[in-house]
């Protein structure tokens, strides 16, 4: 490769990881900028750092209280998937039974359904069944939503376990049920970490369910609390980034120290 | 072994998750959407007056559209960067991969919202970074409000899109071409091919079903994308950045017209699902 | 009940029972209302502190009445108002926004409860048949207005005397002024449409001082057509405001709020909204901020401006009686004499039926006794809110075809024609409020 060409690569390279960047970057600098700061143009370095904005958003906007619901109800769409998908791919994959391709089929159809088109009625069945404005009226639509995702993922990494395994359990006298927990399971934990990260990372982005079916502002997790924060305290950009801050960094902690399972995850389903 | 019953077991949890809060809406909204509603509640059968509605409503149209080129300005930009890139990449260090495809991916795990909150501050007339910038250049005059002229709307709103999902292009890129057989791409470069030469005749067609794969996931996602919009413009200025779930969210919440609101989830759910049945055929193929 | 038990389940048995054990004990000596309203700590309508220190107060005197809060942000609130009541968990008293058209929507439905034994009862005089109008349908009442909202032209007092301006009493007047902010280099009218609201209020004030209340009330109540000519002149006027750089550049993309930061920052001689943010207003100018009323636009006119209720309290119709009741009279405390001046001096809010010489008396800020001073003079010729009185789906048309007009994406024509085929079809469809 010629030197041109080489040097010409390294600056594409860089330019889009300055756009990757930028917009983050400019996110910390707003939050540590005082409120006087305002007209002194964004790229402006902050001087003091002023920390007030993470206090105000923390304490004053309800911003400990969101990360709190975020966890949880993250968490819990993450448990039950993890709970509920690696049977069903396992199923899937290695079991014969009657029905199999149409269930499938079912699954697969709801890998491409939009949240809004579904939240015109299930607002209703959540009402009709106790769970409106409640932390499980999100987690179980959000949990839902992810399976057909969750479960394609799970039946691509299930195929990868030997069958030579499942066969000397069977002789071993195992059942289904404790050759699925004794000696798949094992087989799959990395599979299983990255449909966990994956879980959580989709529904700790989660905005419209959580929009509709929350009111109470105690229960609100960060995208709602994030979005809500706009046009109510005045122009309060630094509050706005310091919240941003807050919704996303973790996350990005979680990816950069995950980053293998989290693209082994991304990439599962797609590759194949 | 084992009884069909016992396999069915293990899928019954997820399926009966599932058919709670997905499959079980799914029927329900059509059902919703052959009555008339007032304000939220039933107020007569109205068969399928809800669908006609529909070839006269502007707006659907409109929303349909810029569904469409956002597919398109996603082929066109997220898809080709991510591929180049990935390109680039895949001769570098395995150090210098893992750090860069991290950055890449980094606005990917920032929630759509909170992206849609800084884009749409960069893109701000007064106070944005954009303008900032090009006064700073002297090119003052190029500056304008990004996200409020009809030119430029739904041309800047897609490069903040693009700015979540150009990252994930470029995993799905590596991860594809360091499955391709190494020893191709040296005999290419013992027979005198250039870069250029090797990523035209070798990368390009041998990631086909990749970029088939990334193409029909961008459509889907083109069809269904919502929290970008509703933080930034809500569709305006006027129409310029209505989508079909904007579209649907407002005719729900806003106007409280559940039954046309209905009616636009099910030709939604429509469109998405022969895109995914196209795309399932196709990359089923060998 | 056995049935039950099975159905629902041992767990929602369980709360049910506790929760009946835990009525049956309360019901004894008060009614829990559940309250929805919108009083934050800032922003717009923040009154919060405010509303809390009544809510306490009228618990006291009350006895038997308590209150449970729950605050729903105001840029939200109309659409979880709606899902609530659709989906029967309407709440027992809720404080929402906009008034007339929307309530329409629910009196029609059946979803709140007419309150006129109430106003019978309790009297209500402050509401007067202007406000009993708005808050009627089809001969009922059905809610009780509070705050009062009145559109104004804040100005930078500083400023002006820097540039040897006048508060304008003509229109002439004002568009000559417009040109001399112009002219030097600053920002006249602070203006940000982005969240597509703001520019409904701007056309409301635009079209009272064109049309009048009795040419609004023509369309509004009667047969004639959107597309008349005094309807198209303040099309016109507004489109003309923002082709003639009266408002900063890219409009559509700046924020309510960002515009009003412009008009404090110094950045804009004046600013055209509402009472709502006088708090914000007094709080965040760090000059002397004064008020005007835009004069009459056309000539045959007489002066005056928007008027508004913002929100009104309205109660659920599937309320038990004895909470419809209590909630009833936790109104006609919240609007008494003693909760008024609690509203004005720590709400920054005043409501509907305090008059110009209470408000002297009663500590506030000056401004919010200028604002409301100007305003309350002319109460026979105030006018119509769109936002209040054109039902949903004719605003969620308005909303865009506004942006379009004034961004220069349509012409007035083309703009009144939208409105009128929204307006036929909401009218087609029942949905106009007529009080």
């Amino acid at each position: 490769m010629t030197r041109t060409s080489r040097i010409l690569q390294h600056i594409v390279l860089l330019v889009f990881a300055l756009y990757a960047l930028m917009p983050i970057y400019l996110v910390l600098l707003a939050s540590v900028r005082s409120e006087s700061d305002l007209f002194s143009g964004p790229l402006s370095l902050p001087w003091p750092i002023d920390f007030s904005n993470f206090r105000r958003v923390w304490f004053e906007s309800g911003f400990s209280r969101f990360i709190v619901n975020s966890l949880m109800i993250s968490v819990g769409s993450t448990l039950l998937v993890v709970l509920t998908a690696p049977l069903a791919g396992f199923a899937f994959a290695k079991l014969k039974f009657r029905g199999k391709e149409a269930v499938f089929a079912l699954f697969l159809a709801g890998l491409v359904v939009p949240a809004p088109s579904v939240i015109v009625a299930l607002y209703g069945d959540l009402q009709a069944l106790g769970l409106l404005n409640t932390r499980i009226g999100v987690i179980l639509p959000q949990a839902a939503l992810l399976l057909p995702f969750s479960i394609f993922m799970m039946r691509t990494v299930m195929e990868d376990v030997p069958d030579e395994l499942l066969e000397a359990a069977v002789i071993d006298g195992a059942t289904l049920f404790e050759t699925y927990v004794k000696v798949v399971l094992p087989v799959v934990r990395p599979g299983l970490l990255s449909l966990a990260l994956i879980a959580f990372l989709f529904s700790w982005q989660e905005y419209l369910l959580p929009l509709v079916v929350i009111q109470d502002e105690a229960l609100k997790p960060l995208t709602v609390g994030a979005a809500t924060l706009q046009g109510r305290y005045g122009v309060d950009y630094g509050g706005i980034a310091a919240a941003g801050i807050i919704a996303f960094a973790p996350i990005v902690a979680l990816f950069l120290v995950l980053q293998r399972s989290f693209t082994r995850g991304l990439t599962a389903g797609a590759v194949k | 072994m084992y009884s069909s019953r016992q396999a069915w077991l293990f899928v019954l949890p997820a399926l009966l998750l599932y058919g709670a809060f997905v499959a079980v809406p799914i029927l329900q909204v059509a059902a919703y959407s052959m009555f008339s509603w007032d304000n939220g509640s039933i107020k007569a059968f109205g068969g399928l007056s809800n669908y006609s509605r529909l070839v006269s409503d502007n707006v659907f149209w409109t929303a349909l559209g810029h569904n469409a080129i956002w597919a398109v300005l996603t082929l066109c930009f997220p898809l080709l960067i991510g591929l180049i890139l990935a390109s680039i990449l895949a001769e570098r260090s395995p150090r210098l991969v893992k750090v860069m495809s991290a950055v890449y991916f980094l606005p990917r795990t920032i929630p759509l919202v909170v992206a849609g909150i800084i884009w749409g501050w960069i893109y701000n007339p007064v106070f944005g970074l954009l303008n900032y910038l090009l006064d700073m250049a002297g090119l003052g005059s190029w500056g304008g409000a990004w996200l409020a002229e009809p030119g430029s709307a739904l041309i800047s709103l897609n490069a903040a899109g693009a700015w979540t999902f150009y990252g994930f292009c470029i995993l799905i890129y590596l991860s594809a071409i360091q499955s391709i057989d190494p020893s191709l791409y040296e005999a290419a470069s013992l027979d005198g091919a250039s870069w250029g030469q090797r990523f035209r005749f070798i990368t390009v067609p041998l990631l086909k079903s990749t970029t088939l794969f990334l193409g029909l996931y961008s459509a889907i996602e083109a069809m269904r994308f919502f929290d970008l919009v509703w933080v930034t413009t809500q569709g305006g200025p006027g129409y310029d950045t209505e989508v079909l779930t904007t579209h649907i969210y407002k005719t729900f919440f806003l106007v409280g017209d559940f039954g046309y609101a209905a009616a636009l989830s099910v030709v939604l759910l429509v469109i998405v699902l022969l895109v995914g049945g196209l795309s399932y055929r196709i990359l089923r193929q060998p | 009940m056995k049935l039950e038990l099975k159905r629902r389940g041992l767990a929602k048995a369980a709360t049910s029972v506790i929760m009946l054990a835990t009525a049956s004990t309360a019901l004894a000596q008060e009614n829990v209302v559940t309250q929805w309203d919108q009083f934050s700590n800032a922003g717009i309508t923040a009154a919060g502190p405010a509303m809390d220190e009544l809510i306490k107060t009228c618990e006291a005197s009350l006895k038997d009445v308590k209150i449970l809060r729950t605050v729903v942000p105001s840029i939200g609130i109309r659409e979880s108002y709606r899902l609530a009541v659709s989906a029967d968990k309407t709440p027992d008293l809720g404080y929402t926004w906009p008034a007339a058209s929307v309530l329409a929507g629910y009196a029609r439905t059946g979803k709140v409860a007419p309150l006129d034994d109430y106003y019978k009862k309790y009297g209500w005089e402050n509401v007067n048949a202007f406000y009993r109008g708005r808050n009627s349908y089809q001969g009922k009442l059905y809610a009780v207005p509070m705050e009062q909202d009145l559109m104004g032209v804040y100005y930078n007092k500083a400023m002006f005397t820097e540039l040897g301006l006048a508060v304008p009493t003509t229109y002439a007047e004002f568009k000559d002024v417009v040109e001399k902010i112009k002219a030097a280099g600053r920002v006249p009218i602070a203006f940000g449409n982005r969240d597509r609201w703001p520019a409904t209020n701007t056309l409301s004030l635009i079209l009272g001082l064109t049309a009048g209340r009795a040419g609004e009330e023509k369309v509004f109540f009667g047969d004639e057509p959107w597309r008349n000519p005094k309807f198209k002149l303040a099309a016109e006027t507004f489109q003309r405001w923002a082709n003639d750089g009266y408002f900063p550049r890219g409009f559509n993309g700046i924020g309510y709020d960002e515009a009003n930061a412009l008009f404090l920052g110094g950045r804009a001689a004046m600013t055209i909204t509402g009472t709502w943010v006088l708090q914000d207003m007094a709080r965040g100018a760090k000059f002397d901020l004064g008020v005007f009323m835009l004069p009459p636009i056309a000539g045959d006119v007489p002066a005056g401006t928007m008027w508004g209720e913002g929100s009104q309290w309205q109660i659920s119709a599937a309320a038990p009686q004895n909470v419809k009741d209590a909630a009833a009279s936790y109104i006609d405390c919240l609007t008494s004499k003693d909760s008024r001046k609690v509203w004005v001096e720590k709400g920054y809010l005043v409501p509907i039926g305090t008059t110009p010489d209470e408000l002297k008396s009663w500590e506030t800020l000056p401004v919010v006794k200028d604002f409301y001073t100007e305003g309350l003079k002319t109460p026979d010729a105030n006018f119509y809110d769109l936002h209040t009185t054109v039902p949903e789906s004719v605003t969620q048309v308005l909303y865009p075809e506004l942006q379009k007009l004034i961004g220069g994406e349509t012409t007035p024509d083309d703009f009144l024609a939208a409105m009128q085929a929204s307006w036929k079809a909401a009218i087609d469809k029942g949905e106009r409020w007529v009080p």
